[in-house]
């Protein structure tokens, strides 16, 4: 890629993370928190953002953020308060910048009406200093006219006025323009590492330059302080560039020298002695300027050994021996000490002031990786717990003795390759954060859009999991958090007659629940009205007239394909996109997700995922010649029935007592087709596993062949979906098993019972 | 051997553009993601020319440049200030604080390399 390209690439991605900085620094003020730090955070963010966009010449979003910038420094000087109504507009402003880093990146277009808008709140805001940035004179530079007339680099051509008298127009036409300038530093020029030598030489690159040097102040030695400016110059120039050309180069240093520029005609020779703001004495012997470049460094000398500096001083000392014996008569340059020269430093001084190494910056001590690189590495490592699998399997078929050198040096290596899996992993796992961080801009447009005043809470941001869960978590949380204000919270009319707070609370909530992720959108709005849903339901057919279901049954409803509960579609979640669609995009994840609803006290939207796509610990089991793998987070425990306690229900139906408590049984083997007719259901041993929805069963399966770790390996992708499985892996000796997905397993066997309990009329599809 | 230029600025964009700029000029580049950062680098490294941004966390470029001041070995070393503010005010702080010359932002690398040339012994 062109290089430019990529860094315009970084940008883009720069931007992402400064909005969501700019963003959650808000919400801070918003809340009241946050210091100064936050809101100078906040400046940095939109002055970053302006900053790249300027270098990459996206004009209109320079404007914007322009704008804002000049309204977050009214801010940080403290000339505009921190009050919610400021930063409410503000939030508005940062979706906006937004938009405009989007439609820069050629995706989206900016609502220009909107971001006009948005300059005049941001311009009200200023009070009386909106007049000085009103968006229609902002520049893409600030090249605001300096006291000198040169704020920048840019080389404005100058109209030079050469004379404007006879005597002083050039003679020969072919003869270039020539100039005079008289320069005195001071001190201070030197102190800031400005040197007269490099000055000299710019002033050679843009003409022929004849430079005198005077000495005359050159105090005795003893007198000398080597860091006084005692030398002044007057350098003669032949120049077509002008005095602009000439100022220029003295850009750096003109407030701290005493300089003159005059025009003196054509030729160098042509100069006549002028009157300069500070006298020279009779211009000492002519140096040519590479002359005068190629100067001893003697700044060298704060580095150098001693001899060095002895060296240094000795010529020092005969300069001034000279200067003495010749005075008035002025010194070479070369012999004189730079009176920039910093001093050797003192022994006591040699210790830098770097304050304590611990403190480490940490974005020093991350590095930024290609995603496939670590793809490719999970990979290998994948194949490697295989192979390493399958070495085990080997050694252990050999007969070695467990207690051999070869099983123990074996079992290390177990040891390790988790270790490198689970380092790898890491690698990959990043705080669901950054999609947390999109949802307050959604959460404002929503109830923009609906009336609705919400106030989004979030939890457990820093939750890791896997990234490819999510990059695909934002579309699912999107949807849930449009519907649980669409539909879940209430107006807040209704909901102050209802005896709660006009305001609405959506609460977005992520934690590791045995090795799974939970994200949780609930809010406290009416909970599902669940005679409408059932009516619905009814209306389109979705279920039987005479069909009785729980309250859970009934909530998961809306997770029906075809279904809509709002009365009008709406702007914003009827989109025909229906939770259907949602469930479908947790399912294909390897996740699920369910409801709670509470009458009058909300909902909760639960969705579980699992932390990585790539590996599973799982317990492997036979099932009728079939080697199957069974999530190991799933189990709670395995047992072996007894007769007394499979209670038979229906034809093909049972239950297992267990501890007082009869779970269903499934028969995995029935189940998944491997063999028909009757089960017995005392032979074989049981898994007793939990459901994600908190339900349990037990699996009945042959045999358990041990505990692995497996590598997943998509069965959709490489096959298709099988429903009652989840994935499939390679185990040690190289065969395909197929990786248990418990949830599915239970709601297949609950339909079964449904079915012939109940006449199929009573046919629920709730399992997709 | 080339010259190092140590380049201080919290935006990873202005980093990049900073050191592809640099490197086809053919210096020697390192970074530092903000005042703090770069005198930390500066202990370990010896940088030729130092260019810096203003508006930066933990350590602004103004107390960067009263920090590198005060370490002996960088009297002496050339600083360019990076900042998209040009007004006076800030120039004059930068100017006070010790810093040598200043580019304005957007910058193209011609006017870049010029800078750091204009100040590079």
């Amino acid at each position: 890629m062109d290089p430019l390209e990529a860094i315009k690439a970084t940008f883009f991605q720069e931007c992402d993370e400064l909005l969501a900085d700019l963003e959650s620094g808000l919400l801070e003020l918003e809340g009241g928190g946050g210091d100064m730090e936050t809101v100078n955070a906040v400046f940095r963010a939109v002055h970053s953002v302006k900053g790249g966009a300027g270098a990459f010449g996206l004009e209109p979003l320079v404007r914007f953020a322009h704008v804002f910038e000049t309204t977050l420094d009214e801010m940080r000087s403290g000339r505009l308060a921190t009050e919610p109504a400021a930063v409410k507009v503000m939030l508005r402003a940062a979706d906006v910048l937004a938009d405009h880093v989007s439609a820069a990146r050629g995706q989206g277009v900016v609502d220009e009406a909107g971001s006009v808008r948005l300059v005049g709140e941001l311009k009200a805001l200023c009070g009386g200093g909106a007049a000085e940035i009103g968006g229609d004179e902002v520049v893409m530079v600030d090249t605001e006219v300096e006291d000198d007339g040169f704020g920048d680099f840019d080389f404005t051509p100058v109209i030079v006025e050469i004379g404007g008298s006879a005597e002083a127009a050039p003679l020969d036409p072919s003869a270039l323009p020539t100039w005079r300038i008289g320069f005195k530093p001071s001190r201070a020029m030197y102190a800031k590492a400005n040197e007269t030598a490099l000055l000299l030489r710019e002033l050679d690159r843009i003409g022929a330059c004849q430079v005198t040097l005077n000495a005359d102040n050159l105090p005795d030695f003893d007198a000398l302080d080597p860091e006084e400016s005692y030398f002044s110059w007057v350098i003669d120039i032949e120049t077509d560039q002008g005095e602009g050309a000439i100022r220029e180069v003295f850009e750096f240093v003109e407030d701290d020298c005493e300089i003159a520029v005059e025009a003196t005609g054509a030729g160098v020779g042509a100069a006549a002695p002028l009157d300069v703001p500070f006298s020279f004495d009779a211009p000492s012997e002519p140096l040519d300027t590479p002359a005068l470049v190629a100067a001893p460094e003697a700044e060298a000398a704060p580095a150098a050994p001693d001899s060095d500096v002895m060296a240094l001083l000795e010529r020092a000392k005969l300069a001034a021996a000279e200067i003495q014996a010749t005075a008035p008569v002025s010194a070479p340059a070369p012999a004189a000490p730079r009176a920039a020269t910093p001093p050797p430093p003192p022994p006591a001084a040699a210790t830098h002031p770097a304050d304590g190494g611990d403190a480490k910056a940490s974005a020093g001590t991350t590095i930024r990786v290609d995603l496939e690189r670590v793809d490719r590495l999970i990979d290998l490592v994948g194949e490697l717990v295989i192979n390493q699998a399958m070495l085990t399997q080997r050694v252990g078929e050999s007969g070695l003795a467990r207690s051999s050198t070869v099983s123990v040096g074996l079992e290390d290596l177990e040891h390790l390759t988790r270790e490198i899996q689970d380092s790898v992993m890491a690698i990959r796992a990043q705080p669901v954060k950054s999609v947390f961080q999109r949802m307050p801009r959604l959460v404002r447009e929503v109830a923009a859009m609906t009336g609705k005043q919400v106030r989004l809470t979030t939890e457990g941001e820093n939750t890791e999991v896997d990234k490819t869960v999510i990059e695909r978590l934002s579309d699912p949380l999107i949807h849930m958090i449009r519907n649980a204000i669409d539909h879940g919270l209430e107006k807040p009319e209704i909901r102050v007659a209802a005896g709660k707070p006009a305001e609405g609370v959506v609460k977005l909530c992520a934690l590791h629940r045995s090795g799974r992720i939970v994200i949780e959108v609930s809010d406290d709005g009416a909970g599902i009205n669940r005679e409408r849903v059932k009516q619905i339901a009814l209306d389109k057919g979705l279920i039987a007239p005479d069909a009785t279901l729980t309250d859970e049954e009934t909530d998961n409803l809306i997770f029906l394909p075809g279904f809509s509960t709002a009365a009008t579609v709406s702007d914003i979640s009827g989109r025909g996109v229906g939770m259907d669609v949602v469930r479908r995009q947790v399912q294909a994840l390897g996740g699920r997700i369910s409801i709670t609803s509470n009458p009058g006290k909300g909902s909760t939207f639960s969705l579980s995922l699992p932390l990585t796509l790539a590996v599973l610990d799982g317990m492997v089991v036979g099932v009728s010649g079939h080697t199957l793998v069974t999530p190991l987070t799933a189990i709670i425990e395995t047992l072996q029935p007894k007769t007394n306690d499979v209670r038979l229900l229906g034809p093909n139906g049972a239950v297992l007592a267990v501890r007082d408590a009869y779970v269903p049984l499934v028969d995995v083997g029935a189940v998944l087709g491997y063999r028909k007719g009757e089960t017995d259901w005392t032979t074989g041993v049981v898994l007793l596993v939990e459901s994600e929805v908190g339900g349990r069963a037990a699996l009945l399966v042959d045999a358990i062949q041990g505990q692995r770790q497996v590598v997943i390996k998509s069965l959709e992708a490489n096959y298709q979906r099988v429903e009652g499985i989840a994935a499939a892996t390679i185990l040690g000796d190289g065969r395909v098993a197929l990786i248990l997905d418990v949830d599915a397993l239970i709601d297949v066997r609950r339909k079964d019972a449904r079915r012939s309990a109940a006449p199929p009329a009573a046919r629920l599809p709730l399992a997709s | 051997m080339s010259k190092t230029v140590l380049t201080v600025d919290d935006s990873r964009t202005m980093r990049d553009m900073l050191m592809l700029t640099l490197k086809n000029a053919g210096y020697r580049v390192v970074q530092a993601v903000d005042g703090a950062h770069g005198l930390e680098v500066l202990a370990g490294e010896n940088a030729d020319i130092i260019i810096t941004d203003i508006n930066m966390p933990r350590l602004d470029g103004f107390g960067f440049i009263e920090g590198v001041r005060q370490d002996p070995r960088h009297r002496a070393t050339p600083i360019l200030v990076l900042t998209t503010e040009s007004d006076g005010e800030k120039k004059t702080r930068a100017r006070n604080a010790g810093a040598t010359g200043w580019i304005v932002k957007p910058f193209n690398p011609d006017k870049l390399v010029d800078a750091v040339r204009r100040v590079a012994a």
